[in-house]
């Protein structure tokens, strides 16, 4: 594994000069907590680094709510995301392999991924729902994005994770090669440490696999307990990384516009003549964990929950799905 | 952007004619503004400018390129709107989409098809593919039934096929009228009165769901193997390309491996017949 390291003050120059070519967007610490924004000369210093988690999902960078996907514009600037966990980088496997796949392509998604560096932060704390390690997913990336940055006080660490990301720290004419020992020791130890966290908090979870079959096995009782707080306000699907169903609405023009939508609202599969297998609402609410944890598994090689735990934060009726798993699995 | 075919982009095709089929079905003959193929069974998303679209089988022959004709009952607001449409105007096409009838497997075998309502459209299409192979089929046995006589779909078809070698129609319909002296009773009905090679036939069935269930319940009561039960499923769609996650039918998109499937791979599927 490569690892560079620059000086903090040197990295956040680097930055500023990116920003004549990069559209640059990176997690930020705010009062509100950690978001992304768009990097300007004035919130470098503000690019949070070593923590869990963007309030957003990486998806919303390459899947937008609305567009137009007949005359939309290709990305004019490329682009620079510092800042994604590694829970938000493997969702966005899932969406490449519907997004990308051989026989419809879909341009626009590719055109912004194309144009994307990726660098991911590596998680050495965890967020009260974080769960990633229930699924088989490290708090940290060391393949899927191009670059991994860590904090090691007046340093930045770079792990080099890919050939664009290699080709990427060669605009940094003030990086080196790291090789001091201790500091790889000590990232290696965070790791750990957040790991050991996460295993801790989530104890007596069932994996990605198991929880597939004991949802497909559960009675309409369970689905109807937990969703008679529901709301069908769609929160947990539009916040979730790998949630990416949509409608295509008709402009005049014969254009489209492609907008994200949920299995959570009423209607998502009403027919004209009125049938709607999913009208009941305990019937939606069971959907969404079947499609997640039984179906897409049956279709696609990529996990469809990345344990990022952003449904249970975004619940408006304080719906908790690992209440629900932990409940299932007793 | 790299240049590729934007796979959500309609194909303009000009209305030529509109054919009232009953007082409920219209079929538009559609000349598309480029080159156009499909193979039978599959569908298309037929879209009204700037209102809205939605997925047909086409109900003509998939060996006429110049021209497509799609058969639509108006049933819900972008139906209805279709329905007012009058030729010159131009529409939207987007597909061909999805797995259709594999007609290669038919060969040198009956086709018993079952058909109830405008499920007639898509099995329109696959008869006149059969008739182009009619050489490498044995038999093919059409039982249709309607809710009434008036609401019967392509009347003359029934006669043709009764005049084409190796092809036999039936008709019956839920209620009678006047002059209907044919049979009366469901469609499921007329398998009782065709004669068959039942170790050397596959069914087709192709209808309202309430019609598929029965349909299929009936040929497995037949004696039907389950792999050779084929059923053209109906959601809502909307992307057509496995992607929108609206037509989700178990681990299926029905859009991209359907809207064609054996009974025998969606029949532990929940709710295949809603």
């Amino acid at each position: 594994m490569q690892y560079l390291s620059i000086i903090k003050e040197e990295w956040d120059k680097a930055i500023e000069q990116l920003l004549l070519s990069y559209t640059i967007f990176a997690s930020v610490e705010s009062e509100f907590g950690i978001d992304y924004e768009i990097v300007n000369p004035a919130n470098i210093g503000k690019i949070s680094y070593n923590k869990a988690k963007p309030a957003t999902s990486l998806k919303t960078f390459f899947l937008p709510v609305k567009e137009n996907v007949t005359s939309g514009a290709s990305m004019k600037k490329q682009r620079v995301i510092i800042g994604a966990p590694n829970c938000d980088i493997q969702g966005l496997k899932i969406l490449d392999e519907i997004y990308l796949d051989k026989e419809f392509s879909d341009i626009y998604y590719r055109d912004r991924r194309e144009n994307t560096v990726l660098i991911s932060i590596d998680c050495l704390e965890k967020q009260e729902h974080c769960h990633c390690t229930s699924y088989g997913i490290k708090p940290w990336s060391d393949s899927d994005s191009d670059l991994a940055v860590i904090r090691n006080g007046d340093l930045i660490i770079l792990r080099v994770n890919t050939p664009r990301g290699q080709e990427f720290t060669n605009q940094f004419s003030v990086v080196h090669e790291l090789r001091d020992e201790n500091i790889i020791s000590e990232i290696e130890a965070g790791h750990k440490k957040a790991e050991s966290l996460l295993n801790e908090s989530n104890k007596g979870l069932p994996n990605y696999k198991e929880t597939g079959a004991i949802i497909k096995n559960a009675g309409r009782e369970i689905w109807k307990k937990y969703s008679a707080n529901c709301v069908s306000c769609g929160a947990c699907a539009t916040i979730c990384p790998t949630c990416s169903c949509f409608l295509l609405v008709d402009k005049p023009g014969f254009e489209k516009i492609k907008q994200l939508d949920a299995c959570q609202y009423p209607g998502f599969q009403r027919v004209a003549g009125g049938e709607d297998t999913l009208h009941e609402l305990p019937e939606r609410f069971r959907n969404r964990y079947m499609c997640k944890y039984v179906w897409k598994p049956e279709k696609f090689t990529s996990i469809a929950c990345t344990g990022c735990g952003r449904c249970i934060e975004a619940c408006i009726g304080k719906i908790n799905k690992n209440e629900l798993f932990l409940e299932l699995a007793t | 952007m790299t240049s590729v075919k934007n796979i959500y982009k309609p194909l303009k095709a000009k209305l030529t004619e509109v054919i009232d089929e009953s007082p409920l079905i219209k079929t538009f003959v559609l000349i598309p503004e480029e080159e156009f193929s499909f193979g039978t069974g599959q569908f298309i998303e037929l879209s009204v400018d700037g209102i809205g679209e939605a997925p047909f089988t086409p109900s003509s022959s998939p060996h006429v390129s110049d021209k497509l004709e799609v058969t639509v009952m108006k049933t819900g607001y972008v139906t209805e709107i279709m329905h007012n449409l009058k030729p010159g105007a131009y529409m939207g096409i987007r597909g061909p989409y999805g797995r259709g009838y594999p007609v290669e497997k038919f060969f040198g075998k009956e086709v018993i098809i079952l058909g109830g309502g405008c499920g007639l459209a898509p099995i329109r299409s696959l008869l006149y593919a059969l008739e182009h192979i009619k050489d490498k089929l044995e038999k093919v046995i059409l039982c249709y039934g309607s809710k009434t006589p008036s609401d019967c779909v392509y009347k003359p078809l029934f006669n043709r096929l009764n005049n084409t070698e190796k092809f036999e129609a039936y008709r019956t319909v839920d209620r009678s009228d006047e002059e209907w002296d044919g049979p009366v009773g469901v469609v499921t009905t007329l398998l009782n009165k065709i004669r068959f090679d039942l170790k050397n036939s596959v069914a087709v069935v192709c209808g309202p769901p309430i019609m598929m269930k029965f349909g299929t319940i009936k040929f497995l009561e037949m004696g039907f193997r389950e792999e050779e039960i084929y059923l053209s499923m109906e959601k809502n769609m909307s992307c057509g390309l496995g992607k929108c996650g609206h037509c989700m039918m178990g681990e299926y998109f029905v859009c991209k491996d359907g809207p064609v499937f054996t009974y025998n791979e969606i029949k532990d599927t929940p709710n295949i017949w809603s």
